[in-house]
Order: C-alpha cells, then structure tokens, then sequence
C-alpha cells in the first residue's frame, strides 16, 4: 500500500512536471494580473520581481523562502510588518554608518532601520541630488538610490505606483493608474475600472481573512473582466506564460544540462568512451531544446527579435553556439563537438547571468532600435557570427591541443582543420553580411553607412581579422598551426567587439556597463592570449628541451 | 627594361602580402581610432586616424591613414583581378564576391568624396531651406538697412582663422580676426570695459573652455575687429553660436549687424514643419517613436508627409531622417539630419553581388563534395 502510495505521488509529480513543462497555461493566479510597469503591460510577479531585485538585489527572499508576489502582497495587507522585514541590501558600510546603523555580515537592513538615517540625511541627499550623476561618488551615488528605494518601497505599501487599473480609454499609449489615484483623485472610474478595483479588493480582503475560496473567486472575476477588455496589449497568455518563465528559469536548466554533459564527455574519456558519449550528447540536446524553449519563449512575451539587449545577445549567441556544435557532433561523433557545445554553452550561460542581474527584465528599447525587420536581419546575423567565430575559436584551441598531445595522428589534425577552416568560412559570412546590413540600417535610419562608430569599428575588426586569416592561409602564408593559433586569439576580438566596444561609451551604440565588465574583459584577454601562445610555442620549446644540440 | 619594371611594380602591387599587410594595418588603426574616441571624440578620431591619407604619430612620425590603406587595398584588390590563370569558370564564384568587394571599397570612396550630411533645423509652424552642417561654422553680415529684405554676406570658415584678415566690400572696413573659440564660457565684466569693445563685450568676457569629444556638444565663439569704417563703429565684436541679441554696425551708412553660426547649404525646396509627434513607452521616460509631419514645398506647391524614426524622407538626392528635437520652450522643434551620397547604393548593389558570387561558388562546389563523400 505504502509502495503504491509512494509510486502514485512519484507519477502525481512527473505528471505535474509534464503538465507544468510543457502548457504554461494554468490556472490565472495572482501573480498574473496585469501591472503597466517601465513602458510595458507585465505580470505581477515580473513587477515584484524587479521591486525585490531593486531593493535586496535578488528576485526572491530565498533564505526566508518568501516569494517576490508574496512579499509584495503582505506589504500591502500588513505593511507593519513589512516594514520590518529586512529587505534592504546595504553593502556600502560608509553608507550604513551614514544611516546611523550598525555594520551587519548580512547586509540586510529594514525599513524601519534605514528610515530614521535618510530623514537624518536629508539636507545630504538633497545636495547630491543636485549634483550631476557624473559628479557623485560611488557612496553618494548609493546614498541616492537608496532613499529613492525607500520612497519607492512606502509608495509601494499603499499601492501608489502599482499601475493596475487599464485606462478609461483603452488605448496602447496610454498610462495606467494606480488604485491610490482613484482614492486621491477621486475621479469616477469607468464601468471596467471599477470592476478591476472590485476584484483587486475581494482578493485582498479574502487573502486578509486567508479566505482560499473567496481568493480563488475573486481572481476567477479578475480573469474574466481582463480578458473581455478589447484590448490588444493585455493578453492573458502571455501574462501566464511570463510568469511561468519567471518560476521555471529555463537558462538555468538548460545551463544544468550543459554541465551534466560536459561532466559525462569528461567521464567517457576515461571509460566506455561510445556509451558515456551517447548519453552527454543526449543531455547536451536536451539542454540545447529547453535553451531554444527559453527564447522562443522570450520573443513571444516581448513580440520582437530574440537579440536586442546585451543579456539576449549572450543568451542567444551560446544558442548558436550550441546548434553548431550539436551540427559539429553529429558528424565528427568524437566527442569535439559535445566538448566545444558544453563548455562554451556553460560559459556564455554564467556570463549571461551577469547581465541578468544587472537588467534582464524584458525592458523596452529606445525608438531608433524599435524596429522588428532590423533587429531580425542585422542583429539576428551578426549574433549568429558571433556563434559561429567563437565555436571557430574553440576548435581553434583543439588543434593547438591536438598538436601537442598527438601530433603523430596527422589524419586527425587534418580533420580538425578542415572543421575549423570550415566553421571560419561560415563566420565570416555571416560577420561580414551581418556588418554589411548594419552598414544598410545606418543608412535607412541616420544617414551614412558607416560611420566609424565604436560598435561599427568592432563588428568590422572581426571581419578584417577573419579575412586577414583566411587570404593568409589561402596564400600560403600561414601554415594550419599559424591558422588555429589566429582564429584562437580570434576570440579576444569578438569579446572586444562585443563588450569592450560598449566601455568607451561614445558613439550612437552605447548602452550601459560597470567596471566589472572591463576587469572581467582584461583578464579574459590575458587568460587567452597566455593560453593561445602558451599552446602554440610549446612544441617549440619541448623540441628544444628534449633534443639538447651536440656541441 | 621599363616593361621589366612595370611587371616587377605589378607583381608586387597585385601580391597577396600586400593585401595581408594592408589589413594587418587596418586592425591596428582601426583598433586605436576606436580607443581614441574616448578622449578625443568620434568626429576628431574619425579625421585623425580614418579620413586621412596620413597622421603624425607623437606628433611627428608620419602613418598612413586610414584612406591611404584603403586606396591600397582597393588597388591591390584590383589589379590582382588581371592575374593570370584568374579567370577560371571553377574560380567564377570567388571572382564575383571579389567584385562585390570592390565595388563596397570604390562606394566608400565616392562617399568619401562627395557626401555632405547637416541638420535641418525647423520650429513648428516653421519652415527651412537650408542644412547647418556639424562642423563648419560662417561668419555672415546682414544688412539690415535695405527695404524689405536682408542683405547676406557670408564668410566662409577657411577665412576665420586667427590673424585672418579680409574685406567683406570693396573700399569697405577690414575685418581682423582676432581669435576663433572652439567651446566658449560667457562670463560678466568685473571691471567696466575698454571703449574699443562693442555691444557683448562691454558687459561680458568670452573666455575659451576645453572643447567637448562630441563637437555638437560645445558652443564656438568668435572675436574680431573692425576697422575703417570712419563713422565710429570701429571696435571689437564677439559673437557666439545661438547668440540672442544682435550688436548693431554701421558700414557706409547702412546698419549691419553679424552672426555666427553653423555653415549652410541651401537646398532647392522648402520644408515646413507642421506637426512634431513624440510618443513614449506609457510611464517612462523612453522614447517609443518621434515623427514629424512636414509640407514640402517645391514651386510653391506643398506635398504633405511623415519623416519618422527609420522612415526617411528622400527627395532630388537629399534624405531626410528624424534624427533629434528640441523640446526646451512651448514650440517643438525637430531636428532633421540631411544627407546627400551619391555612393548610397553601392553598399546594396555590392552585397547583392557578393551573395550571388558565394551562392554560384557553393553551387560549384556541390559535385566537388559528391566526389569526396563518394570516394
């Protein structure tokens, strides 16, 4: 009895898994209900979300196992409490000091605790609020957005800049207003309105009273007026499927997967190399579909492109990686393309994840960029170059290693070249055709073609190296180790024009960064160079070494 | 003996090193022109290191500059096009894209050569004929004693030069140059003023400021002297870029007076501004699109229409794109950049090109690869 139990919860799980995998499409929850927020109609789970991740730096309370729509509806029901709660993450212990609090490992702080400090500081906040923002330093620039924080967090317990209400007029332009405006404003709202403001408050009364029953009406009601507004922009959907993406986080199975074949690659080269291979390619794929999943998904939500933030670009240049290196295995079979897919999916992951906590949340773009036939042409090929110049990159490092470890087996070394001439020809196309159709938006929206522009001047480096290497081995000039050695260090250009062009924040392309990014680009370049150069000389040295010269 | 040389000086020029060296070159001036912008803007990195036949590194080491490496690239790319055993029907794909190249390279130059770009600047309700480049600024005279019109006499930069001297009419005063400020800082007189200084300088100082990267970012300024006149209206003037109030003159007993201000290019129509339309992601402070609603008037008859952000306006060889706007008092103005190219197509035809050539080269490789996968 025990065992069917046991056995009836498992299939209850695998079940719930498969149902909650594969249709996002539930039951609506509260977390659902549609919040205009920074240009965009979003679910009030991604608005919380990004509260949270505003004021303590992540988007739940993970020690405390509190959700962000969570935190955010007790905020409202019972704001003492929440005012208590340590939400705030202060990591600056001069701006702690300056608050009149004491120095915590932990970091968190409340809001009852920081309240007193900024009214304290007033006359300082107020002076570098004057300032302008290049002038601050970094403790003032904290100070600032700290008391902004804690304005935003009291305006958020009464509900002031919570945009749930639809306007009279439904109109895609048009600004949501909160419920506080209706309290304050006292204007009378129309007929949609008021049964909007009717739902939101039989929820929360119900919730108040922990009434599950008269939540569940409440929000069935709230389901049913959104979805009768004639409305384009609010798509229930959509509102159910962003959520679903927020709880699933689909980057962070894809990247488990990755590793677990990576793992499995490593495994197999120690024992039953066909069978352990079998398998790490099989996680590999599945990895790769759940990473495709996520973008899809991604573009759906947004309706535009999958590449128009730096976050998107990483995302989607590892996809790209990643279906070269599953083309790359299935006809080597020997394991390079799994190792390239694995370890390059895995690294591009954590370098995406970087970016997503400083702003992946689905922002909308500045008009110049708003344009879907562009973003789907240009950026769309120039990622795919990126793709493709890094797996060019990788298997570059692969025939340095292969010349060292095996430098006999010349059939092998031969193979590996041919791919890797192959995957270089292949980039090159598409970064050449990708900077060719930049150079033709440049011209449809500003004017010129080329411009010399930081982002432009990158894009072409790429290119000029590429073609450098390629007219270089066609004529003679460099041999195929000469070849692996450039396309190696080809790398460090893509990184340059991908995330260096972006520090030297002049030009029409620039978009935000921190000083992280450059320490992390400087050591990436040594790294690479020293490995690059390291592999190619070493046979060099050895030679030299193991053969001393007669005298 | 001379066809020896010609052939040794073909070789080389045609030589496939050439074209590496050349490109090695490109990298490293395109990667330092990049890194220079940061401290010395886009517009003067862009003249320093790309649109120069040469540049002194240190200050006195000359380099070629980046049009020097394309005109090389480009003749090398050319020439090797007459290389035997070339033109080949295996090798035709290949040849193509080439030419897809060089028709890019030659684009760039026509480009280079004879492309101008400036802003169109119009208020609502207003109308303009006339582009203000980026760069380049004049000096104009108007006279302002004739009946119903305004007299123009326009000085173009290459005269405003410090210690430049000239004359605007003949037997007329001599304007002197006295100095040309790059980014002015306009500050009051502490001590009353000298009676040589006229209008803006009796009360205030033009004192220079260090200049921007971004030249659209500073405010020039000039200051020069007039002298001859013999009605009292010799002295120092000073003017600014955007200056409110004019410092009246007087030459041979008409009143003139004087602006400075951004070099004008007429264009043989008018554009008049009816509406400027800016919508914004609701709540933010995002621009979601700007677009302006403008009449073109040419020969007197308007033809309405919209110039929106990637939607430009194209007529007798000018663009217009919704560039900018300023949005500071209750008009809207907008801010329209211009450009005339004669190379604009070249990028489209030359890319159309290539993909054909690289689709006939894949083509031909096709039975190739059969073989191998055959054998």
């Amino acid at each position: 009895m025990n065992f069917i139990k046991t056995n009836l919860s498992f299939f209850h799980y695998i079940f719930l898994f498969a149902s909650f995998s594969l249709s996002p499409l539930g039951a609506f929850e509260v977390q659902n209900i549609p919040v205009q927020s920074e240009g965009r109609i979003k679910p009030l789970d991604t608005f919380a979300r990004n509260m949270l991740l505003r004021f303590y730096g992540k988007r739940e309370i993970k020690d405390q196992n509190i959700k962000a729509s969570d935190w955010l509806l007790d905020l409202i029901l019972n704001p003492e409490d929440g005012r208590n709660l340590k939400v705030f993450n202060i990591r600056n212990p001069e701006v702690v000091s300056s608050l009149f609090l004491e120095w915590s490992t932990q970091h968190k702080y409340s809001f009852n605790e920081i309240i007193n400090g900024i009214k304290n500081q007033v006359e300082l906040i107020k002076t570098i609020d004057q300032k302008e923002s290049q002038d601050r330093t970094p403790f003032e620039k904290q100070l600032l957005e700290l008391s902004q924080s804690a304005i935003m967090f009291e305006e958020l317990s009464y509900m002031k800049n919570i945009k749930l209400i639809p306007p009279a007029l439904l109109d895609e332009n048009a600004v949501w207003q909160s419920p506080f405006d209706f309290i304050i404003s006292g204007i009378t709202p129309a007929y949609h309105q008021e049964e909007i403001l009717n739902s939101l408050q039989q929820y929360l009364a119900a919730r108040f009273q922990k009434n599950e029953l008269e939540m569940n009406n409440a929000l069935l009601n709230y389901e049913k007026i959104v979805s009768d507004l004639s409305f384009s922009t609010v798509d229930v959907k959509k509102l159910k499927s962003e959520t679903w993406m927020n709880d699933v986080n689909l980057f962070v199975k894809s990247l488990a997967f990755y590793i677990l074949s990576f793992l499995l690659i490593g495994i197999s080269w120690m024992a039953k190399p066909s069978f352990f291979r079998n398998i790490s390619f099989f996680s590999l794929i599945i990895g790769f579909l759940i990473h495709g999943y996520g973008i899809v998904m991604r573009m759906y939500i947004m309706g535009r492109p999958p590449v128009s933030t730096l976050y998107e670009s990483v995302i989607f240049v590892s996809f790209i990686l990643l279906l070269l290196a599953v083309a790359l295995e299935y006809f080597r079979k020997d394991g390079l393309g799994i190792f390239v897919g694995s370890v390059g999916g895995s690294i591009l992951h954590f370098i995406g994840f970087s970016y997503a906590a400083d702003g992946d949340t689905l922002g909308m773009l500045v008009a110049v960029l708003d344009s879907n036939f562009w973003l789907a042409t240009h950026v769309t090929t120039i990622t795919i170059g990126y793709g493709a110049s890094l797996v060019a990159g990788f298997i570059g490092h692969l025939y340095l290693i292969q010349n060292i470890s095996d430098s006999s087996n010349s059939k092998k070394l031969k193979s590996i070249f041919n791919n890797l001439f192959g995957m270089t020809l292949f980039a090159l196309f598409f970064t050449l055709f990708g900077t060719i159709l930049g150079g033709i938006w440049a011209d449809q929206s500003w004017g010129r073609f080329w411009g010399w522009d930081p982002k432009e001047n990158g894009a072409l480096l790429i290119v000029l190296w590429q073609l450098l290497m390629i007219h270089s081995r066609l004529a003679g000039i460099a041999k195929p180790l000469l070849f692996a050695l450039g396309m190696g260090l080809n790398n460090i250009i893509v990184a340059l024009a991908w995330f260096g062009v972006n520090l030297l924040q002049v030009g029409l392309h620039s978009y935000g960064f921190d000083d992280g990014v450059a320490r992390n680009l400087y050591i990436f370049i040594i790294f690479e160079l020293s490995i690059c150069l390291f592999l190619y000389y070493f046979p060099f040295i050895k030679s030299r070494f193991q053969s001393p010269r007669v005298l | 003996m001379t066809i020896n040389y010609l052939d040794k000086f073909l070789k080389i020029i045609m030589s496939p090193k050439v074209f590496s060296y050349t490109l090695i070159w490109l990298i490293i001036l395109v990667f330092f022109g990049t890194i220079a912008q940061k401290d010395i803007g886009l517009y003067a990195s862009q003249m320093k290191y790309f649109s120069s036949f040469y540049f002194l590194f240190l200050g006195f080491i000359p380099l070629p500059g980046g049009r020097l490496v394309l005109l090389l690239m480009t003749v090398n790319l050319f020439s090797s096009m007459f290389k035997r055993n070339l033109w080949q029907l295996k090798k035709i794909g290949i040849i193509i894209v080439h030419l897809g190249g060089l028709l890019l390279l030659a684009g760039g130059g026509l480009t280079a050569y004879f492309s101008s770009e400036g802003n169109m600047v119009i208020a609502e309700g207003e109308s303009s004929n006339y582009v203000d480049d980026y760069h380049n600024m004049e000096l104009a005279f108007v006279n302002n004693s004739l009946k119903d019109s305004l007299e123009y006499t326009v000085v173009d930069e290459s005269l405003l030069y410090e210690g430049s001297r000239f004359q605007i009419f003949d037997e007329g005063p001599e304007i002197y140059i006295i100095s040309n400020i790059k980014n002015v800082r306009i500050e009051n007189r502490i001590s009353p003023a000298d009676s040589i200084y006229k209008g803006l300088l009796e009360k205030f100082v033009l004192l220079p400021k260090k200049p921007e990267p971004e030249n659209t970012q500073n405010r020039p300024a000039l200051i020069y002297k007039i002298q001859g006149t013999s009605n009292g209206s010799d002295g120092i003037y000073g003017l600014f870029l955007g200056q409110g109030l004019n410092d009246p003159f007087k030459i041979n007993d008409q009143i003139f007076h004087s602006e400075y201000r951004r070099e004008r290019t007429y264009v043989p129509f008018n554009i008049e501004l009816i509406d400027f339309e800016k919508i914004m992601h609701p709540g933010t402070n995002v621009a979601k699109s700007f677009s302006s609603d403008v009449n073109l008037i040419e020969n007197d008859i308007p033809r309405r229409t919209l110039i929106k952000m990637n939607e430009p306006l194209r007529h007798k060889g000018y663009t217009f794109f919704q560039a900018s706007f300023i949005d500071d008092s209750d008009v809207e103005t907008t801010v329209l950049a211009t450009v005339k190219n004669y190379g604009r197509l070249f990028p489209y035809i030359s890319s159309i090109i290539m993909s054909i050539g690289l689709l006939i080269h894949l083509l031909l490789m096709i039975p190739k690869m059969v073989r191998r996968k055959s054998k």
